[in-house]
């Protein structure tokens, strides 16, 4: 049995469709659930085994970025969310999804509660779709294993990208080996220079997980290079078996051994 | 009751990037140096709870502690020498305000009877003086026809009105200057037309109600109407057929295997893979642009996007492309004409506009240009244009059947878009709006983004007779057409509204964005009605398909309008226009040759219709639905142009749809029938040199034009003579277009016309993703070529021209009947894998082409000029359809270019300059990275970076 994984959706979700299409190819059963279906007792978390937030403008990003999805997801879903987290199934926010985890206090922390981080503005002052180098970090995060150490040609698309807490949080991420990716540049070096690092994210952090490794939150779009083709550069030569795709297949392969 | 405000600012020792990009507007375009510092703060206003409520709302809503500070009725920010605040005004919809609705409900309080959101500016600075703020305030913070300053505290956010009862005009009794005068206050139709209302109503023994007369007024509109299109045209004394006709007859003539509906439907539709189809539909949206750039690109977007969806039973939007037409940036301020908006500002807020609403609605927006010309700084030309994706068995429209309701679906109706509409309410205490509609017009594209969400969930659950989208002359327009074979009965008390206070014929006439209107069984209505309300969308029945062929509106029981669809689809007389044309007399100068060409190349590249656009682009999600085979830049160090969009729609499958246009308004002014061959060559000839099949693509036109006296018509005839020429040719059919022939500004002191716009839009399918190229040079050492015909004496219309002020010369003559076997020979070369990078040759020539695929390959070139050209002519001259291209190593040019124009012009090499030689010597020598910051220049002065 492939197993299921769920990717969320509401009003202003517009990554969803590629990343279907990541866990499909990764072998997953992945299937589109409305948090309509959730709150109406159509759909169920319990019957998913890895949860996905995908990226868009949920809610139109009122108020905050992913805030109004944040909201609704702990205060509507508190029970099924803590039994999934419980259950130790993978969670997986990209982008929004990531703005969503974060604004629920689910990162860095694990479950719901205070929130401790911010993804702000980028510094840039506005919103950037550029190609960038993510380097994969040492880390306890089930979605990069095997990975650790890689560079990965990937996709931002973000206005409000940019990490921002006080060090000592900073550091406590870090040395509790949270930090999953950073943005480096040509030398694969994290570096604050502006565009190798789209947004201005403090100590180049894109993406990071809970303490347990298993919710993972990342500005860049893993799903929009699953494929050769997906590569700006594929025609020049040397892209092959596209290392994203790994994300998806390392959540999969989790589960099934779960 | 009473209302609580929340303040929220960022936290002091924090940036504060709003505030930052005002200061920096401040400072660039109004040089204004007396402010120091801008913070600035949300507002938000609660109606109908409590105090430790609204605490509440900050606390777990509004502010996050992280990072910002907030209050509760009381300032936020202080110490500041000016404050602003600055809102919508009442009856314009606020986006957020539904967002924070729902947020308290899913928090748990209850109570909340509206909500409402601002934006507070401080300024710091001692000396800035009241006319600083004011115009600050006017000129970039405040749009004064949806926002306001707000001087003192609302009293409620609730907004009611009383609606204005149902009235007649006494048409019968009116003479002909009583026509007119009806005419021009409110209806903008000639003295034929509105007899022809007059006879039809004495006929029917009665006046007509305001509705009656609205609806016949926006049927026939030039809008909707294409009156001029249509009309019967006499050139030099001759008559010719209808413009329309002619290019349909071409279309209708070429009989191209892969059309599956042409001018018929809101998009033009044609055969994919797999039986799916692909569709295309261009839009302008120039005067809504110039007078609200942000809303106006917002709600261009918006509807193109809608007319997608409202194709056939329904389609998926999948791509976004916007063609802007501007003056230089950098246009001295007193050269803009009185109540015109600078085109810096201008240029900034349309890119945020289409970025704003494609990237929330999640399209990629991955083709696009940009063209100055002085004489658009009046009035610019805004272009936007969408493709979908949809099963091809649903691309046709299904036929609405009597019995089938009329069902709105997505947002309310509003006030929006009705044309000199006032909008006042007692309830509102000091808070009246004067709505000059056709301009206001917020978008909301998350709306749209679920009311598509949902319309394919109808398609795809086949509950979904009839769909169109609910655009220019609202619901009058939408049921109109859609019961035009049947007759429709209307109840406008059915419709959802945004606030009361809308008369009978406004909630008819009503534009309002991001509306549906679909023809359903009503066997399947409860199903739909379900399936929407999953997805947060508003569905409800307002009207029944009849049988009867009328249109009868009623409300409340009262009916407002009783019309014949016969007379109102076809009873607008044909109009008969005269246009004379005279060839223009074409000079060419004698300019001598350069003495520095590192100089020309250089200001060549930097010229405003030649340099980098990335900076917009970077803007616009161009990667979202995963779909890219090939991005708008690409190369090493991500810089490098491409030519053509490359979308895979169907994911692990190598199919894609490649997406291009061509268009130059330079050329126009000098000759119409050769820009627009320029328009429809440079189109097509962009998606060959990805790899595309010009068999299998088909072309969307789009004519701007000035307000067209007979010279102007003339001009137009040209024009479409020469794209009916190019289908003859070529065989491309044309299925779908539009033209907008108002962008004639008449100010007080002088009247301005804006070079004539034709913009060819060409889309079609690519069997394999794998045979496909960039334009990026792609090794050292490779042989470059040149393919296709060009004269290089025809310099007309050209940058190089325009660098030494010369207007006129002689444009490019494209030679059409080659252009099949070199787009065909090019198609083969490139699918058998031996080039390796291809671009094609427009604004800028040769010589910005060179470069740019040098930018991308981080590599330099060769260049060997023939000994017979003049090389200035040879670097810059602008035929369309001629290619640069790259070869693999081993390929045999000769055989590959057998029959078609190809001449070997140089190699590439690893160092990065660009080597001219000339008659054994070399002509000049110089660095790419010279060429390149040249290049990326004029827009990063713009944009920033």
């Amino acid at each position: 049995m492939k197993p299921r994984i769920l990717v969320l959706r509401t009003d202003g979700t517009n990554c969803d469709g590629e990343t279907l299409f990541a866990f499909d190819q990764a072998g997953g059963d992945a299937r589109l659930v409305h948090i309509n279906e959730l709150r109406g007792g159509f759909a169920k978390l319990a019957d998913y085994q890895v949860m996905v937030i995908p990226g868009g403008f949920s809610y139109g990003d009122d108020v905050h970025s992913g805030k109004i999805l944040a909201v609704e997801l702990v205060s509507t879903l508190t029970e099924q969310l803590l039994t999934f987290l419980a259950a130790g199934k993978p969670v997986l926010g990209v982008c929004n999804g990531f703005q969503v985890l974060v604004r629920t206090g689910i990162l860095p922390g694990g479950s719901p509660g205070p929130i401790s981080l911010a993804l702000m503005g980028n510094d840039s002052g506005h919103f950037e779709c550029r190609w960038i180098r993510l380097r994969v970090e040492k880390s306890d995060c089930i979605f990069t294993r095997g990975l650790e150490g890689r560079v990965l040609d990937i996709m931002v698309a973000h206005g409000e990208g940019k990490l921002y807490t006080d060090p000592g949080r900073l550091a406590e991420m870090e040395a509790r080996n949270q930090i999953v990716f950073r943005y480096v540049g040509a030398d694969g070096e994290p570096t604050d220079r502006y565009p190798d690092n789209p947004n201005g994210s403090s100590r180049a952090v894109a993406g990071l997980c809970d303490p347990k490794g298993l919710v993972l939150g990342l500005m860049p779009h893993p799903e929009r290079i699953v494929e050769v083709t997906q590569h700006p550069n594929w025609r020049r030569g040397g892209f092959h078996d596209p290392p994203a795709l790994y994300i998806f297949r390392n959540a999969v392969d989790y589960v099934r051994a779960m | 009751m009473t209302i609580h405000t929340v303040r929220v600012a960022m936290r002091p020792e924090l940036r504060d990037p709003p505030g930052e990009d005002v200061l920096y507007e401040i400072r660039r375009a109004l040089c204004i140096d007396n402010v120091e510092r801008v913070r600035t703060a949300r507002v938000y206003r609660f109606e109908g709870i409590g105090p430790d409520e609204a605490e509440l709302l900050a606390r777990r809503l509004l502010a996050e502690e992280v990072f910002q500070i907030f209050s509760v009725d009381e300032p936020v920010l202080s110490g500041a020498d000016q404050y602003l605040e600055v809102a919508y005004k009442p009856g314009v919809m606020n986006p957020e305000a539904a967002s924070l609705l729902k947020a308290a409900r899913d928090l748990g309080i209850k109570g909340l009877a509206a909500a409402d959101s601002s934006r507070e500016y401080a300024f710091y600075g001692p000396n800035i003086g009241a006319d600083d703020l004011a115009a600050i305030t006017r000129r970039l913070l405040v749009n004064a026809t949806v926002e306001q300053v707000v001087t003192e505290p609302p009293r409620t956010l609730l907004i009611e009105g009383v609606s204005a009862p149902t009235r007649t005009h006494s048409i019968r009794s009116m003479d002909d200057e009583a026509l007119l005068e009806l005419s021009r206050e409110k209806l903008f139709l000639n003295l034929a037309e509105m007899r022809a209302i007059r006879a039809y109503f004495t006929t029917l023994g009665r006046d007509p109600t305001d509705c009656e007369v609205e609806v016949i007024a926006q049927t026939w509109s030039e809008h909707c109407g294409h009156k001029t299109f249509k009309a019967r045209i006499v050139v030099d004394g001759v008559e010719k057929k209808p413009l329309y006709e002619r290019l349909k007859e071409a279309t209708r003539l070429a009989a191209h295997p892969l059309v599956l509906s042409a001018f018929v439907d809101n998009a033009g539709v044609m055969a994919f893979y797999e039986g799916q189809a692909i569709l295309g539909k261009v839009e302008t949206h120039n005067s809504p642009s110039a007078i609200e750039p942000y809303g106006g690109a917002m709600t261009g977007s918006g509807g193109v996007f809608r007319d997608i969806m409202g194709t056939g039973r329904g389609a998926r939007v999948v791509a976004s492309t916007d063609m802007f037409c501007f003056a230089p940036p950098d246009m001295p301020p007193v050269a803009v004409p009185a109540g015109c908006l600078h085109p810096h500002y201008l240029l900034r807020r349309v890119v945020d506009g289409v970025r704003d609403y494609g990237n929330r609605m999640g399209v990629p927006t991955n083709n696009g240009s940009v063209h100055f010309h002085p004489d658009f700084r009046a009035k610019p030309s805004v272009i936007v244009g969408a493709y979908g994706l949809m099963p091809a068995e649903l691309s046709q429209k299904g036929a609405v059947r009597p019995g089938d309701l009329g069902v709105v679906l997505g947002g309310r109706t509003g006030r929006d878009g009705i044309h000199g509409a006032t909008f006042s309410s007692g309830a509102m205490t000091d808070r009246t709006v004067a709505v000059n509609a056709s301009a206001v017009q917020i978008g909301h594209a998350i709306e749209e983004k679920r009311t598509s969400d949902a319309l394919l969930a109808a398609r795809d659950a086949g509950v979904i007779r009839a769909v169109t989208d609910c655009g220019a002359g609202g619901f009058g327009s939408a049921l109109g057409e859609m019961g035009a074979e049947v007759g429709v009965e209307v109840f406008l008390e059915q419709v959802p509204l945004k606030y009361s206070g809308l008369a009978p014929w406004e909630i008819f006439e009503s534009e309002s964005q991001e509306r549906m209107v679909l023809a359903v069984d009503p066997d399947d209505w409860e199903k739909l009605r379900e399936l929407c309300a999953g997805f947060n969308v508003e569905a409800t029945v307002i009207a029944r398909f009849t049988g009867d062929r009328r249109l009868k509106v009623s409300h409340k029981g009262e009916t407002v309008c009783d019309l014949d669809m016969g007379f109102v689809h076809d009873g607008l007389p044909q109009t008969v226009l005269e246009a004379t044309w005279q060839p223009p007399v074409l000079t060419e100068p004698d300019l001598p040759s350069p003495g520095d060409w590192e100089d020309i190349y250089r200001r060549v590249m930097g010229h405003l219709n030649v340099c980098s656009k990335e900076p917009i682009v970077r803007r616009y999600d161009h990667g979202v639905q995963g779909s890219a085979a090939i991005y708008p830049y690409g190369g090493v160090a991500g810089d490098g142009p491409n030519d053509a969009a490359l979308c895979a729609l169907l994911p692990g499958r190598p199919y894609a749809m490649v997406v291009a246009h061509g268009l130059n308004p330079g050329i126009n002014n000098i000759d119409p029938y050769q820009g627009a061959l320029w328009a429809a060559a440079e189109a097509v000839a962009n998606a060959v040199a990805v790899g595309a099949d010009y068999r299998e693509l088909a072309l969307i036109d789009n004519f701007v034009w000035p307000a067209p006296d007979t010279r102007l018509l003339g001009a137009l005839d040209r024009a479409v003579d020469a794209l009916t020429d190019f289908v003859a040719a070529t065989g491309m059919p044309f299925i779908s277009g539009k033209d907008s022939l108002s962008s004639t500004f008449r100010g007080r002191n002088e009247t301005i016309e804006i070079p004539p716009v034709v913009c060819i839009s060409c889309f079609g399918r690519v069997a394999d993703v794998f045979r496909t190229v960039s334009a990026d040079f792609k090794r050292p050492g490779g042989e470059i070529w040149l393919v296709g015909r060009r004269d290089t004496s025809q310099m007309g219309g050209s940058v190089y021209y325009d660098l030494h002020g010369v207007p006129g010369g002689k444009p490019p003559v494209i030679d059409l009947p080659s252009l099949p076997a070199v787009f065909g020979t090019l198609h083969r070369a490139i699918g058998d894998g031996a080039v390796l990078a291809c671009h094609d040759i427009a604004e800028g020539g040769l010589g910005a082409s060179l470069a740019e695929m040098g930018f991308g390959g981080g590599l330099g070139a060769r260049l060997e000029i023939p000994a017979g050209e003049r090389p200035e002519w040879f670097l810059f001259n602008e035929t369309p359809a001629c290619f640069l291209v790259e070869l693999a190593p081993g390929a045999d040019a000769a055989a590959l270019f057998a029959g078609i124009p190809a001449v070997r012009v140089g190699s590439t090499t690893a160092r990065e300059t660009v080597e001219a030689v000339f008659r054994g010597g070399v002509l000049f020598q110089t660095t790419l990275a010279g060429l390149r910051s040249a290049w990326l220049k004029p827009m990063r002065e713009v944009f920033g970076s």
